[in-house]
């Protein structure tokens, strides 16, 4: 065990599978020399050359593409898009050809998509988004979210060991800021939720860089006995997870960074209405970015992001229906 | 919040909480004498009838003394505590400003913060919105559950959730043997309640309920005070009129409105009209105000009730007035008004019809001289007249309007025009 | 539709001797007619109402997908496209496999999850299509990457349109393909027409003169001779095993039914189609084998057999079984990579071209 960063993480389970396995390589836009926009690359290419660390052209749509087609012939791609916004231009390329590939012809395609995702530092709309719901939607495609450093390495491990395309969201808000004891060597996150906080009056919902917002929101509710379960996968969605967390809490608050409409957060309401309906003492609230592009300006950004007090105010209301 | 310099030292006192507020009761002090503070940190903490707050500093020194106790009730004005020592490092004292009469003086930059809630407890009133309907009847699917399994019938369930609701707790109460929670007590407007009913709930655990044999809590003893030194001071009729919201029930789903944005803006409207009763009486001095600044009394469940103002109601369309007031409400629930939200009002309307009663007698909101009542809009069998002019028995959604007023400002004939203008300005509403 | 780059124009019979032997000849002639006569077979199930959904053929362009398959070896990977169904009969598909692909069959190479040429079969190194055009660029190139890093003299295939070529995938393709100088072969079927729309409306520039920008070869081919699209694609897949790097083959043809079965085509002067059928590539080819003195008649019933059973074969196979709807949208146990094609040309029985690969 070791003491990390999540990007620190996110670096370990990138090296360590490098190591393992040689059908991995890394992909993507200034991944090789420079070591990443973000650094979690830093120092790969020495070790690994430049084949295996692949700097890419500015191609989106190619890094998924050409992922898919080296996937298909044995290789491990783990993509990176500079920025999760940015996979909207290699969107088809993931939804269409790699998300369809085995439903279609029994053609699995092992690849894993890096998608630096989410908002807090004044990236403005085109870096600061949070598009996992875009490939909820699409059938084929395993998503996942991890909150902590352990799960970030983790979950990447068993994403890169997954022989389906997984789109890992890693949140840029927790790269330096989220640490915590990370195990040596590779190891597996299952695609399961997890309790990141066990309590009896109200559970709050969330995955990435929301969990850490909802365990500062509940931290002092007034004496209540709040439970935050953190989701860590998005597709598969731990449908049991989220029936017993309700089962023994009763109200709900599903809180999303991503724009509301359509989010994980609806799929999560939507499953608690059809499936948890008779356990629930109260409405389901959801606490979510509103449908605008996230500004830059920060008291703007601030005014749209899920912070502690919106999640607080509606623990508050929700505990006292 | 006011203070002034006596030789180096600098006064805190008793701030004016709103324009009617007479008194404070320190409840703590946040410094003890020596303690260094800086201009701006909170010295004490303090309840008015309007409102729960915080004293600050007014400049930076050491607080050399501290004259009221903690549980101590001083009039508007009293110094509480000096702060002297390093006056080089003292702010510009703020100028003291006049407590009798006029506006309040500026209220503390610091956010005004409530009591603090009851551990999960806490009731929110009813919102005054589509929501607000009465839930009497209408369970949860877990407390559905629970009752159907235990063959508990939730009618006798006592409620402790919003509005008297149900909760899971309450009827997973009933299936342990446990004594039911005594009801909360809602009051949802100035009127003072039923003589029997239970004081404010006595919740297990629950930090804002007074034990068994012991006095009120702060808050609702400062009602009280408020509202029978307002009987004590006004003389206080009641007159009633019964509208026809046909026009406005209309009108207002569409808009996603409540009744009560419409009765709003039909007294602001009215009132600009007749400014008789837009005025305040103190002792013989009486004033009509052009503005009419709306207050609106939103209870705050257990712990009372409050009555935060829109300001410029007059500016106000029906969906301002609906905007202005969910906002207050939601603000009073959250204990985040300011001082500002709840001072200056002219006229108040109450509005506790979601429960189902039709009319009431309000006690006036001093130094206001008439309060206005909504109650539940019901259908009832009504004679209208066709456009033949035959007489025809008719389903109308009905309302009854009660003005309390003070006689010492006005006479019946003025509430009676009043409530006929407000009736003829609801009723007269284009259809949506 | 000049030749811009060095390579000579491989358009003539002469050009491809000693590639091709009769054998060969035969073989490409063979998986012509059986293209044809399955297409039109399967267009007359179609209008018996038995194959749903929309229908697509390749008449007049069977010379494209037959002669540049016929250059593949076992290892090599292709992703084919819709008016390709000659390159999955090179590749080794049954008749009656296809035949029930069209018809929705559970016997269908994707049993039913995609309709008529949409589809590859992974055991016989081929990647199913999608219909946003040219993804399978990307793909191949991919593929073709993998090769390269892993030092094999493997190389990957995509057919697309002229359509094609106006998205982004393209240039994306191409590009990177060209910075990696990666083993793929392009092969752009021009048919002049994308859907309604002329390759006037297309391109300002022919494209074969766009692999110059991205740093490699483009050639132009009569794309309704298939033993000059054999030569040509024979030729590209040698410089790609040799490590030369991509090569854009633009094979010249004509779409000579609607896009698809719904299409009159009225927008298509006819003297142009009348005029492009005199070029059909079966045709051409059987005049060369009679020229030849091979004697066609045996070949020709062969084929009609063989469809005529794959008939029976196919509208005698289940439909699939709509309880097996959500089976297989992830994959649940070990990803298998792409298994290895049929490759019948004699060259690589004799040793050459990669056949040892």
């Amino acid at each position: 065990m070791s003491e990390m960063t999540y990007l620190q993480a996110i670096s370990a389970g990138l090296r360590d599978e490098l190591r393992a396995d040689a059908r991995v390589l890394v992909m993507g836009e200034d991944v090789g020399v420079f070591g990443g926009a973000f650094k979690v690359t830093d120092g790969f290419v020495d070790e690994f050359g430049v084949d295996r660390v692949m700097d890419t052209p500015l191609a989106e749509s190619a890094i998924i593409g050409c992922a898919v087609g080296a996937a298909v012939v044995g290789l491990r791609p783990v993509c990176e898009m500079q920025f999760s916004d940015f996979i909207s231009c290699g969107f088809d390329q993931l939804v269409n050809v790699a998300g369809k590939m085995h439903y279609r012809q029994g053609l699995a395609v092992p690849i894993v998509v890096r998608l630096p995702s989410g908002g807090g530092f004044s990236g403005g709309p085109f870096h600061s988004q949070n598009p996992e719901a875009w490939f909820m939607h699409s059938p084929g495609i395993k998503v996942v979210a991890p909150a902590t450093a352990e799960d970030a390495k983790g979950l990447l491990c068993a994403a890169i060991h997954d022989p389906n395309p997984v789109c890992f969201m890693e949140h840029k808000n927790l790269y330096r800021r989220v640490r915590g004891e990370v195990p040596d060597g590779v190891y597996e996150t299952p695609f399961s939720a997890r309790v990141a906080q066990p309590g009896s009056d109200l559970v709050v919902i969330a995955y990435g860089a929301m969990v850490h917002v909802a365990l500062e929101a509940v931290a002092d509710l007034d004496g209540a006995s709040v439970e935050v379960l953190d989701l860590r996968s998005l597709v598969p969605l731990d449908e049991e997870a989220i029936l017993d967390s309700v089962a023994r809490c009763s109200k709900v608050v599903v809180l999303d960074e991503a724009n509301q409409m359509c989010a994980a957060g609806a799929q999560v309401a939507a499953l608690i209405a059809e499936r948890g309906f008779e356990f629930l003492d109260g409405p389901v609230v959801r606490v979510a970015s509103p449908d605008v592009p996230i500004p830059f300006s920060p008291p703007l950004e601030q005014a749209v992001l899920p912070g502690v007090e919106r999640v607080k105010e509606a623990c508050r209301e929700l505990l006292a229906y | 919040m006011s203070s002034s310099p006596t030789e180096t030292a600098f006064d805190v006192t008793m701030p004016q909480m709103g324009v009617s507020v007479a008194e404070g009761t320190v409840v703590q002090w946040r410094l003890a004498v020596g303690d260094r503070v800086a201009a701006n940190e909170t010295v004490c903490e303090i309840s008015t009838d309007k409102i729960d707050t915080e004293v600050p500093a007014p400049v930076s020194g050491v607080l050399t003394e501290v004259l009221v106790a903690v549980g101590e009730t001083v009039p508007v004005g009293t110094v509480l505590a000096r702060i002297g020592g390093d006056a080089g490092s003292a702010a510009a004292p703020v100028p003291a400003a006049p407590t009798t009469e006029g506006p309040a003086p500026d209220p503390p930059a610091t956010e005004a913060p409530a009591p603090d809630p009851p551990a999960t407890e806490a009731p929110a009133p009813p919102q005054n919105g589509r929501n607000g309907a009465t839930r009497a009847g209408r369970y949860s699917p877990v407390v559905s559950r629970i009752a159907a399994e235990h063959g508990i019938d939730l009618s006798q369930v006592t409620g402790t959730g919003r509005d008297g609701r149900v909760r899971k707790q309450d009827v997973l109460a009933v299936v342990n043997g446990d004594a039911a929670a005594d009801p909360p007590l809602h009051i949802e407007s100035p009127y003072r309640p039923e003589p029997a009913a239970p004081a404010a709930g006595a919740l297990a655990g629950s930090e804002a309920a007074p034990p068994a044999g012991e006095g009120l809590s702060r808050m609702r003893r400062q009602i009280g005070e408020h509202m029978k030194r307002s009987l004590d001071t006004a003389a206080t009729c009641t007159t009633w009129i019964e509208v026809d919201m046909s026009r406005v029930e209309r009108a207002r789903a569409p808009l996603g409105l409540t009744a009560l944005a419409f009765v709003a803006r039909a007294c602001v409207a009215t009132l600009r009209q007749q400014p008789a009763l837009n005025a305040w009486l103190e002792g013989d001095r009486y004033v009509r105000h052009d503005e009419v600044h709306l207050g609106i009394a939103v209870s705050l469940g257990d712990d009372g009730l409050i009555v935060p103002v829109v300001h410029g109601a007059q500016e106000l369309s029906e969906e301002g007035l609906g905007a202005r007031i969910k906002d207050l409400a939601r603000r009073a629930r959250a204990r985040e008004l300011s001082p500002d939200d709840v001072r200056g009002g002219t006229f108040t309307i109450t509005n506790p019809g979601q429960y189902g009663s039709i009319m009431a007698t309000p006690i006036i909101n001093q130094p206001q001289v008439a309060i206005l009542d909504l109650e539940a809009v019901v259908k009832r069998p009504v004679v209208v007249v066709d456009a033949d002019g035959n007489d025809a028995i008719a389903i109308r959604p009905m309302t009854i309007l009660g003005l309390s007023w003070d006689h010492r400002a006005l006479d019946g004939v003025q509430a009676a025009q009043f409530l006929a203008a407000v009736k003829r300005h609801l009723e007269g509403l284009p259809a949506a | 539709m000049a030749t811009h780059m060095a390579e000579p124009a491989v358009g003539d019979t002469d050009a491809a001797a000693g590639h091709l032997q009769a054998e060969d000849q035969i073989h490409l002639l063979r998986a012509m007619l059986l293209m044809r006569g399955l297409e039109e077979r399967a267009m007359s199930l179609y209008r018996q109402g038995k194959v749903p959904g929309s229908f697509y053929d390749g008449f007049g362009q069977e010379a494209v997908s037959a002669g540049a398959a016929f250059a593949m070896a076992p290892r090599d990977r292709l992703c084919i496209l819709h008016r390709d169904l000659a390159a999955h009969i090179i590749r080794g598909v049954p008749p009656a496999r296809i035949l029930a692909q069209y018809l929705g069959r559970a016997t269908g190479v994707t049993g039913g999850r995609d309709g008529n040429v949409h589809f590859g079969d992974r055991h016989l190194g081929c990647v199913g299509m999608v219909s946003m055009l040219p993804d399978m660029m990307l793909v191949a190139t991919g593929m073709a990457m993998a090769f390269k890093l892993r030092g094999e003299k493997r190389c990957a295939l995509t057919w697309f349109g002229d359509g094609s070529t106006s998205r982004g995938d393209f240039h994306e393709a191409m590009n990177w393909a060209g910075v990696q100088k990666l083993p793929v072969v392009f092969v752009l079927e021009n048919n002049q027409y994308a859907y309604s729309t002329p390759v006037a409306k297309q391109f300002a520039v022919d494209p074969v003169e766009r692999a110059a920008a991205y740093g490699f070869a483009g050639v132009t081919v009569d794309g309704n001779d298939v033993e000059a699209m054999f030569e040509a694609t024979l030729a590209a897949r040698s410089r790609a095993v040799a490590g030369e790097g991509p090569t854009l083959i633009e094979a010249v043809t004509m779409r000579m039914h609607g896009h698809a079965a719904h299409d009159d085509m009225k927008y298509v002067p006819s003297a142009l189609v009348e005029e492009w059928r005199t070029r059909d590539p079966i045709d051409r080819q059987e005049a060369r084998l009679t020229s030849q003195r091979v004697d066609m008649a045996p070949v020709r019933a062969a084929v009609a057999a063989e469809i005529d059973a794959a008939t029976e074969e196919a509208l005698a196979a289940p439909m699939p079984d709509p309880a097996t709807v959500l089976d297989g949208v992830f994959c649940e146990g070990e990803a298998e990579v792409l298994g290895d094609g049929i490759a019948s040309w004699s060259g690589f029985a004799r040793g050459g071209e990669g056949g040892a690969q």
